[in-house]
């Protein structure tokens, strides 16, 4: 297990670097120098040139990729273009309240999607089991956006509930007004995943259920209890932790989405306005943070898949 | 043996397969003919009759600038179209072949090859597309060709790892001990094998593709007013929500329904397929 | 004195639902079992045997339809009792102990449930009896092992622990479905020792599920025979394996092949195929197979019979003295094989593969050291040849490198080391046309061996083509005389994959290899994967292409009664090298090399209980990795000699005739062996 860990944790730090690279060639590579697209078309010579200077933009691409990389690793990302502070700093108060929304999307995720799918294997064939496949389908296709739309329509608009947009710390609104900021973004950013992870449970569940060594269970006298929650259950859930760590991707796009629909000031949506106004540094900033944060939680996943998987956490024979 | 089941063949199908095919080849039809059928300009502003609700004379209402929404929403249905089906079928083109290759040839060509499909799995999609769109001109063609890149790993994942299921078996071999090179087994043995699992993946990449190239719109990263794609349409209609509602929700309430649709074929597709796939043989 | 049968089943009969329409799979089955008695139930796939065991257990599935006049265990009704019974009175022991457990649990804790739920046992007194358990069914180091997980432990082990699961609450009746058939024949013989053992020792009955006649033979004292959902036959073994009455019964004893027949000139094979089960027949549903069918077969058949000996045959008295018919094959010209000069050989050959990646860690001397990736060499430094129109058995257990050898043969595996010649000329890495021609192979599994869209035309065609064979309409004619080759219809042209038999395929198979008219033949495994009446009547094919054809073969089988019955020449492998090989006669017979002696005395053999045998286990499995530069066979030889059989390498001892051994002992200390194999041909 351990050479295993080792080489998921390679993995980890390979997949970051690469994209340190992969961010500042497509910022610098692409046609259209730096400092145009952010003066803008109508700047002029004299500007850009001064611009290139002070962001030593002249200097070879390696040069300056290091010059960038060095920083990173010691914690500076730079300074923003639009905000005039360090971008540091900045990403990391966003990444703090972002890391909420998605902390509860996917314990709501987890526990709810393995829940239903669980249950739907189970009584396969089920008016429930019906029901939730239909839902599934369903749920699945619809865009996230649409729904942000459709939530703050209706608990916003038309029934006034809950607040459209915006977000207050516990410190300023209490436990209650930061929770009720935060009941529409999460809903509509589990919606789709809980349909996605409850579809692979169910499917993962059934392969279990129909298996050679829960048949042999039963023939064991084994009550049916045991043998569905803790034979075929605890090897139905390893494909989903699997599930889980792609699922993760999924929520940080959704996060993208939904924090510009609600303005909610997580890093989502400050990547969008670092995009829309040309703040570079900022932006690659995010990017790396982000991607580091989604290969940090496939390590996770992957430390939980050999923990719970005899196969790769004791490997090899002894009889 | 099996003998073939005497009902009409379509009713063989799986019901999702045949409604919701019916349903996005209505679709398709629509998006063809949709610029010829409007009944008014979808550009055509009016400002004596913006943000007018839903009426006889205009389905779904008109929006902030009095451009009739109906005729907006049909003249944007082939935006999403092309976003599906062209952004599968890069990842289609560029994917199978690249997968395949791994599969076949093993050794450092499949390393490589499955490093760099890691090294992009690690990046959220939705990332990825914003990256490559960030610092480009946004336009269609850039979205449709983002969302492909997006999606080349996945495809190149699976086909690698049919044809890996494939090259086990022993007609393969069979075909070695022939003498058959390389691409008349990859041609004659493998692919007509391995393309219902490649269909069905496609089928669903579709959903999802149309779902990443509409959320990029809507981000203002894709494609640009005034054409009226629908994830656009849905983000100019967002300032209007209260007042008229109508703006965003008709434009949401097809590519709702589009997406559902082109979903229940992909499934469909999996149930047409795959069962056969595991019925081969006798006990 | 009577005493009460322990299991008692009335005519049950069991209907479910499939794709195709109901299926009538047990049509008024009876069998009754003794308390302490063993009872084997034979036949075939689609004979229904798995289902009676599932359906005595109540482990059907919803749509399954029972109906019985009684089914009584212990005088209750099985069928309304069967949930309270399972694991506590009757245990049950499924085929692939790799299958039947959970991936994700101790052994120990698998074995401890049943005690935990039935006699309400605290954990840690179940843990310690299912260790005692362990110890009782003849596991090494116990302990260790309850605490490990199932992939650590090799298939013997692993149906070791099963069977203790089986026995932990002590029942009354053992269920066994083809218990051994996922193991290798040395393993086989142990656990056939241990069943033995257990139930002289603890008095449990047995009802044992198999199709193979010689294992029911070791073990059973009554036989049931099923057909098609139908006793055909039942009563003592003895009787039944000796004196079989039913046509059925005498079919599969005559199609197979023992290995202590030698080489006799056919099996008899049983033609046809089952028949449908969801178009149940009123008669007899033999009868489109039996030879001796008349027009009475058309009515029900009765079971009828005297002394405990019962058959569902009119004409079983009738008949009784008739032969059955022998397949003679149409043209039976029996050539010699040339030996002067070998067709193919290959020398020194070796294959080394790698496991894992390129590089991994060693943690076990403490600090981390990065060692290259372990290599397992599959083979080893073998020599053979093989002459014109001979057969060369190859045998071996699984991992041997038989496999791997046969693949080398033809170079469709690079070779570590070593070369191969066909007909004196050498055969390159990347061999020529003319070579891929004249050496072609025919697969073992008949499911993955023809591609799934091709239709048997074009599967036959493309060959023929591309060596140039013929070309056009000539190319369709040809297509029919392959097809006439291997005795099927021309109608099967069209046909898929999907709509033949495993026989038929496996046909087609050897149909494939012969388009390019070769002159030599790898058969891997050819007809390990087929039903024994089918089996037959491949290897008769095999036998009568070689006569009309003059082909050679390299036939690789784990199967020593098959091998037996075609083999010119055998070479026995074990761990990658030959240990033995000579003319078939010579290597059935001593002197043999002790792993060869200890292969053929654990073949399970009908009738050899009647015989006084020679009986030699092995202990463990191949597993256990030798030590470097001694005989690979050292760590389990029952004939060490002391440290140098590990560390020198055994020298290839000469026997009469090009008869090889490679060990330590003399010659004459072999020769000394008593017979493994009652009587040899």
């Amino acid at each position: 297990m351990v050479v295993y860990l080792l080489r998921r944790i390679v993995a980890v730090i390979g997949v970051v670097w690469a994209m340190t690279v992969l961010v500042f060639a497509i910022v610098h590579l692409l046609p259209g120098s730096v400092a145009h697209m952010i003066l803008g078309e109508f700047a002029t010579a004299d500007a850009i040139a001064a611009l290139e200077e002070r962001l030593g933009l002249n200097d070879p691409l390696p040069v300056q990729y290091w010059r960038w990389f060095s920083g990173l690793l010691q914690g500076d990302f730079g300074m923003s273009l639009t905000m005039d502070r360090p971008v540091g700093p900045i990403l990391f108060e966003a990444l703090g309240r972002s890391a909420i929304l998605a902390g509860i999307s996917i314990v709501l995720v987890a526990i709810v999607g393995i829940a239903l799918g669980v249950h739907s294997a189970v009584h396969r064939g089920s008016v429930a089991d019906h029901v939730l496949t239909t839902a599934q389908y369903t749920l699945i296709a619809i865009p996230e956006f649409f729904w942000c739309i459709v939530v703050i329509l209706v608990f916003a608009a038309w029934l006034g509930w809950l607040p459209a947009t915006g977000y207050t710390s516990i410190a300023d609104g209490g436990v209650l007004g930061w929770a009720r900021h935060l009941i529409l973004p999460v809903s509509t950013l589990v919606l789709g995943l809980i349909a996605h992870v409850s579809r692979m449970t169910r499917s993962s569940m059934l392969e279990a259920i129909e298996s050679r060594y829960v048949l042999a269970a039963r023939a064991k006298g084994l009550p049916e209890r045991i043998v569905l929650y803790r034979h075929a259950l605890p090897n139905a859930l390893l494909p989903a932790i699997t599930v889980l760590a792609i699922d993760m991707g999924l929520l940080i796009g959704g996060i993208v989405v939904v924090e510009t629909v609600f303005a909610y000031p997580g890093l989502g949506r400050l990547l969008i306005y670092a995009i829309d106004n040309q703040d570079l540094p900022l932006m690659m900033g995010g990017m790396i943070l982000v991607t580091s944060v989604y290969a940090l939680s496939n390590l996770v996943a992957d430390i939980c898949y050999a923990l719970l998987n005899p196969r790769i956490r004791y490997g090899g024979a002894t009889a | 043996m099996s003998a073939a089941i005497a009902m009409p063949a379509w009713r063989r199908l799986p019901l999702g397969l045949t409604l919701g095919g019916t349903i996005v080849a209505i679709v398709l039809v629509l998006a063809v003919i949709g610029p010829w059928i409007v009944p008014y300009e979808p550009d055509a502003f009016s400002m004596r009759e913006r943000l007018h609700p839903p009426s006889a004379a205009h389905w779904f209402g008109t929006d902030e600038f009095g451009r009739d929404v109906f005729s907006r929403v049909l003249a944007g249905a082939h935006y999403s179209l092309i976003m599906g089906f062209g952004a599968t079928g890069i990842s289609l083109a560029i994917g199978v072949p690249l997968g395949m290759v791994a599969a076949f040839h093993r050794g450092w060509v499949d390393e490589a090859i499955m490093r760099g499909v890691d090294l992009m799995i690690s990046i959220p999609p939705v990332l990825l597309g914003l990256l490559i769109l960030a610092t480009t001109e946004p336009g269609v063609a850039k979205t449709v060709i983002s969302v492909g890149i997006v999606y080349v790993p996945i495809m190149t994942r699976l086909s690698r790892a049919v044809a890996l299921g494939l090259l086990a078996e022993d007609f393969v071999d069979a075909a070695r001990a022939r003498g058959d090179g390389a691409i008349r087994i990859l041609w004659r043995e493998i692919l007509p094998n391995a393309w219902p699992p490649i269909i069905v993946e496609t089928a669903l990449r579709i959903t999802f593709a149309i779902l990443l190239g509409s959320a990029l719109s809507f981000l203002g990263l894709g494609t640009q007013p005034p054409a009226s794609e629908w994830g656009l349409m849905i983000a100019e209609g967002r300032p209007f929500i209260e007042e008229a509602p109508w703006i965003a929700l008709a434009p949401g309430l097809c590519l709702c329904l589009l997406l559902i649709m082109v979903n229940m074929v992909g499934e469909g597709l999996r149930d047409l397929l795959d069962p056969r796939l595991q019925g081969r043989g006798h006990g | 004195m009577a005493e009460a049968p322990l299991v008692e089943i009335r005519d049950l009969s069991l209907r479910y639902a499939t794709a195709r329409g109901k299926v009538q799979a047990l049509d008024r089955v009876s069998l009754s079992l003794g308390r302490g008695s063993a009872m084997g139930l034979v036949g075939e796939s689609g004979s229904g045997k798995s289902s009676l065991v599932l359906a005595m257990l109540g482990l059907l599935g919803k749509g399954a339809e029972i109906s019985a006049e009684g089914v009584q265990f212990d005088g209750q009704d099985l069928l309304t009792t069967a949930a309270a019974l399972r694991g506590r009175r009757i245990g049950m022991v499924f085929q692939d102990p790799a299958a039947a457990l959970n991936p994700g649990m101790t052994i120990g804790f698998q074995i401890a449930e049943p005690l935990i739920q039935h006699r309400h046992m605290p954990e840690r007194d179940a843990l310690a009896r299912a260790v005692a358990l362990l110890t009782e069914v003849g596991v090494p180091r116990a302990e260790s092992v309850a605490r490990s997980y199932p992939h650590q432990l090799s298939g013997g082990m692993k149906q070791r622990a099963v069977i203790a699961t089986a026995l932990a609450c002590e029942p009354e009746l053992l269920l066994l479905d083809e218990p051994t058939t996922a193991l290798d024949v040395t393993v086989e013989a142990q656990i056939l020792d241990l069943l033995d053992r257990l139930r002289r020792q603890r008095g449990v009955s047995l009802l044992l599920v198999s199709h193979n006649l010689g294992i029911v033979d070791r073990l059973c004292d009554s036989v049931t025979v099923l057909y098609a959902g139908r006793v055909v036959e039942q009563g003592g073994t003895d009787a039944i394996l000796g004196a079989p009455r039913h046509p059925y019964t005498r079919g599969l004893l005559a199609a197979l092949p023992q290995a202590d027949e030698g080489k006799l000139s056919r099996l008899t094979p049983i033609p046809g195929g089952l028949p449908d089960l969801t178009i149940p027949d009123p008669g007899c549903n033999f009868r489109a197979r039996c030879a001796f069918a008349v027009d009475a077969c058309v009515h029900p058949q009765p079971v009828t019979g005297v002394g405990g000996h019962m058959v569902r045959c009119h004409r079983a008295e009738a008949v009784r003295t008739l032969p059955l018919p022998v397949d003679t094959g149409a043209r039976s010209i029996t050539r010699k094989p040339d030996l002067a000069r070998p067709l193919l050989q290959g020398t020194e050959l070796s294959r080394t593969f790698r496991m894992g990646g390129a590089l991994s860690f060693d943690f076990r001397k403490g600090l981390p050291r990065i060692v290259p990736a372990t290599e397992v060499v599959a083979v080893d430094n073998v020599s053979f040849h093989v002459g014109r129109g001979e057969v060369l058995g190859l045998v071996g257990e699984s991992g041997c490198g038989k496999s791997t050898l046969g693949r080398l043969a033809l170079r469709l595996l690079a070779a570590s080391a070593g070369r191969i010649s066909l007909d004196g000329k050498a055969v390159p890495a990347s061999p020529d046309r003319e070579f891929r021609r004249r050496a072609q192979i025919v697969f073992q599994n008949p499911d993955s061996s023809l591609n799934p869209r091709h239709t048997v035309a074009q599967a036959l065609r493309w060959p023929v083509v591309r060596f140039g064979i013929a070309k056009g309409a000539a190319a369709d004619r040809e297509v029919d005389r392959l097809l006439e080759l291997v005795r099927l219809p021309p109608t099967y042209r069209s046909r898929y994959p999907h709509q033949m038999s495993g026989g038929e395929k496996q046909r087609i198979g050897i149909a494939r290899a012969l388009a390019s008219r070769p002159d030599f033949l790898v058969c891997d495994e050819a007809v390990s994967a087929l039903d024994v009446s089918v089996q037959a009547a491949v290897l008769n094919l095999l036998a009568d292409l070689r006569d009309e054809l003059g082909l050679a073969y390299l036939f690789i089988s784990h199967d020593i009664g098959v091998i037996a019955h075609v083999a010119d020449r055998i070479a026995v492998m074990y761990r990658g090298a030959i240990v033995e090989q000579g003319d078939a006669a010579q290597v059935l017979a001593p002197p043999y090399h002790p792993y060869t002696e200890a292969l053929l005395s654990s073949v399970p053999l009908v009738g050899s209980k009647s015989r006084s045998l020679h009986r030699v286990r092995l202990a463990g499995d191949a597993s256990a990795v030798p030590p470097a530069g001694g005989c690979r066979f050292a760590p389990r030889c029952p004939r060490h000699m002391g440290s140098i059989c590990d560390t020198v390498e055994p020298p290839v001892r000469l026997g009469a005739e090009g008869h090889q051994i490679a060990c330590h002992q003399p010659m004459e200390a072999l020769a000394a062996i008593p017979p493994a194999l009652g009587r040899v041909a």
